[in-house]
């Protein structure tokens, strides 16, 4: 068991080492200068010397594996580099967003698991009723409307049009807890509103498949009440792929909150990703996606050890 | 538990209460400002973009800025002049101190000159400071700039976002400014809190207790913003919004002709090594449909050199000087020897919708008279690495000069600097470069309007680059904000200078 986990351990580092150093060279590949970048914003080209200069301090002239080599080096010694464009230590600004996304994510789901559970194993058990007719068409419409247009949809209606939810933005929890969940609410609906309709309808699928199975036409067989074999029999069984789709949507979410966080003003951990490539801010993007994929690794990381204590034939594979 | 239809009433009643910010703010004196982009950095002299001058026009003061109405004024000079030498001599204000409390002295100045002309230097103005041959102090209240040829818009290099006055004190990381504002706290990527400076050198000024910039990068959000009374005041209104900041009878729009939009060339190989091929591209495009599909009928044709209309320097001839006339672009494209039509590439952005819109308008128009183009549109990265190496044929670009005075275009029409995005590529205008050169050292304000309108002509016939369309750039506000302007034409990007002004009416 120690050296399975051991060899996971180390495939999982392997793995965040790669990915590294495929966004540190396709990033160094595409065309772009930060320098010149930097110096130009808002369409107005510098001055050529000055560039140079700016290339020059931030030690853009360096030969490619040799700034590569430095990057590996401050990696092993747990350390992102600085931003080229504030020299705004990379680290820090992960720790400050990170938690936020996290948090958008979670609320997100949990609006998701508290509609979409409950929703889907009632449609289950009254397969074909209006309830579900009417739900399954709202989850496939939810689905298909980008998140784009619901959020923009939403700020029009609530904030713009009635005045009731400021359009976007952040507080921080220490300093106006009502204003931080006031703020969190929007987001979190046009997150939860994809994820919703996936957990409705694997609940609802995976609720049909345990309906139909023999375990549970013996346990009414036997005389349990509808309850006790609904929660006990049923829905024990049909939640656990609900609970493996829900994981990796949400690792998914990691890095694809871009436009909910963009369309509310939430800052996260997407929008400065999005700027730092608009930019070419290589440390911050190389610094930005390793550690969205090392989360992703250690979310599978540890559903493979779950997996593996739950069930030895996963150990033996 | 279960909701009674009053409880239902009684909480939705609640929700605003709950949830509006704002009202505590205007009380406390701050004015809440939705900025469309965080600055990258604010290194007093580094050019960063017009979000990052916005917030250093309020922590820093030069010599000179332009006031509401675009006029220069003085700030730490109190006069400025020419002496019998040709050198320009700048009197100090008494009684101007740093957020440190030093006073600004003439020491401060010298220093904040030489740093940014100094060869490590990646300042803005580098290149221009470094045309001064010496900078003196005859005495603590007076500078003499001395320059290497004779320089009338000096000035106005002192009103630029990239120009200040610091403390000899300062360091790269700290730099020590004398603005009405100063930072009180910022956080990456969201908001930057500035606090009025109690000493600030002006009785009067600022007005307000302080401002918070608020950056929405998303153009919706920032007019949602707007119009959800969440923020006071904001940059860019888009222009697809304009109609709807000004019916909102609680809301001001306040737009000026600002930027434009232009065709950029490459002539290092042929056909636009011609200048009757870049020509015909002047008088094939018809502006209007430009105005309306980029720009919603926010902005004006551009069919001459980018002079702003109301300036001396306008002439309403030459302002139409590649006016739309498809036959006459058939004509040049055949005197030059390509009847049978142009294969081209057209370089744009599909990152900045009004690149793309602008650019595919172009394209059909260009097509019309025998121009194919094949559009690029990559990421804007890109596009600028495209346009400094001259990957392209044709490019579309949008700018804003620096002043509005036609030295401010020197970027755009002295094509015989070094090769960067925002110029014609290898293109050679002698007569419009000339006429700049000598409009910058005439000092007698009749001789200058003759020689820029001569430029002006000239530039028709050697078309360093083709204007397009001005377009507009907004403010929208509050009702009972006061004070705050959107500056005239190109200088419309210093307007967040006049928060130094603003009050809550």
């Amino acid at each position: 068991m120690i050296r399975w986990l051991l060899r996971r351990v180390a495939v999982s580092a392997a793995m965040a080492w790669i990915v590294a150093t495929i966004v540190f060279l396709a990033l160094h590949l595409v065309p772009g200068d930060p320098a010149e970048l930097l110096l130009s914003t808002g369409g107005v080209a510098a001055d050529p010397s000055a560039v140079a200069e700016l290339r020059e301090k931030l030690g853009l002239e360096r030969p490619i594996l040799e700034q590569y080599a430095a990057f590996l080096k401050g990696v092993a010694r747990g350390d992102l580099g600085n931003s080229l464009v504030d020299d705004y230590p990379v680290a820090a600004e992960i720790a400050l967003r990170l938690p936020r996304t996290l948090e958008l994510i979670f609320a997100g789901s949990l609006i998701a698991v508290l509609l979409g559970i409950p929703a889907g194993a009632y449609a289950a058990l009254h397969r074909g009723g209006l309830f579900d007719r009417i739900v399954s068409w709202t989850a496939a419409l939810l689905l298909a409307a980008p998140v784009f247009v619901v959020g923009t949809l939403l700020v029009l209606l609530l904030a713009q049009t009635l005045r009731l939810m400021p359009a976007g933005g952040y507080a921080q929890i220490t300093q106006n807890p009502v204003q931080h969940f006031t703020l969190l609410a929007l987001p979190a609906i046009a997150i939860a509103k994809g994820l919703t309709a996936i957990v409705f309808r694997m609940t609802r699928a995976s609720t049909l498949d345990a309906l139909s199975r023999d375990f549970v036409r013996t346990a009414r067989a036997k005389g349990l009440s509808p309850n006790r074999v609904l929660v006990h029999h049923v829905l024990r069984n049909a939640l656990t792929p609900v609970l493996t789709v829900l994981g990796l949507q949400m690792g998914t979410l990691l890095g694809g909150t871009v436009l909910v966080e963009y369309v509310f003003n939430w800052p996260g951990l997407s929008t400065p990703l999005l700027r730092a490539v608009e930019a070419r801010d290589y440390p911050m993007v190389v610094g930005i996606v390793l550690t969205i994929s090392a989360l992703f690794l250690l979310i599978n990381l540890i559903m493979d050890i779950l997996y593996a204590v739950l069930d030895p034939r996963a150990r033996a594979s | 538990m279960t909701i009674s239809r009053r409880t239902w009433i009684t909480g939705a009643a609640a929700l605003p209460l709950l949830s509006r910010p704002g009202f505590a703010q205007k009380a406390a004196g701050i004015v809440r400002y939705g900025l469309s982009a965080f600055p990258p950095n604010l290194q007093p002299w580094v050019s960063t973009g017009a979000a990052a001058g916005t917030v250093k026009l309020l922590l820093h003061r030069s010599l000179v800025a332009y006031d509401a109405k675009g006029e220069l004024r003085g700030e730490l000079a109190t006069s400025w002049s020419i002496d019998g030498e040709g050198a320009w001599v700048f009197k100090l204000r008494q009684g101007a101190v740093f957020h440190n409390g030093d006073p600004v002295t003439a020491d401060d100045v010298k220093w904040s000159i030489e740093q940014i002309a100094s060869e490590k230097s990646t300042a803005y103005m580098r290149a221009q400071f470094q045309s001064f041959a010496k900078v003196e102090i005859p005495d603590p209240q007076t500078v003499r700039i001395v320059t290497k040829e004779p320089l009338a818009v000096l000035p106005t290099w002192f009103a630029n976002y990239n120009v200040f006055i610091l403390s000899r004190k300062s360091t790269p990381t700290e730099p020590i400014g004398c603005g009405p504002f100063r930072m009180a706290a910022q956080e990456r990527g969201t908001s930057i809190e500035l606090a009025a400076f109690d000493r600030f050198y002006k009785k009067d000024a600022p007005k307000v207790k302080g401002v918070k910039f608020i950056v929405y990068a998303d153009d919706n959000l920032r007019q949602a913003a707007l119009m959800s009374g969440d923020v006071d005041i904001i940059e860019y209104v888009p222009w697809q919004s304009m109609a709807a900041v000004e019916s909102n009878p609680r809301l001001r729009l306040d737009a000026v002709e600002g930027p434009f939009m232009c065709v950029l060339f490459n002539a290092s190989k042929p056909p636009f090594n011609d200048p009757r091929v870049r020509r015909a591209v002047g008088h094939a495009v018809k502006r209007d449909d430009i105005v309306k599909a980029a720009f919603f009928g926010r902005g004006k044709g551009l069919e001459g050199v980018p002079i702003v209309e109301g300036t001396p320097w306008y002439d309403a001839k030459l302002a139409h000087g590649w006016n739309y006339d498809p036959a006459r672009a058939k004509a040049l494209l055949a005197e030059a020897g390509f009847a049978n039509g142009i294969q081209a590439t057209m370089l744009a952005t599909a990152q900045y919708g009004m690149h793309k819109d602008t650019a595919e308008v172009v394209q059909q128009h260009l097509a019309a008279v025998g121009i194919q183009c094949e559009l690029k549109l990559p990421d804007w990265p890109t596009r600028v690495t495209m346009g400094g190496r001259g990957q392209y044929d044709l490019a579309i670009h949008g700018l804003s000069g620096d002043s509005n005075d036609p030295d401010g275009l020197t970027a755009y029409l002295d094509t015989s600097q070094p090769a960067n995005y925002s110029r014609s590529f290898n293109l050679s205008a002698p007569r419009t470069k000339e006429l700049m050169d000598r409009g910058r050292a005439e000092f007698d304000q009749a001789r200058r309007v003759a020689i820029y309108k001569e430029m002006q002509a000239a530039a028709i016939e050697e078309a360093p680059m083709v204007g397009l369309a001005w377009r507009h750039q907004g403010y929208g506000m509050d009702r009972g904000i006061r004070g705050f302007a959107n500056l005239p034409g190109a200088l419309t990007t210093l307007s967040g200078g006049t928060l130094e002004e603003t009050s809550f009416g």
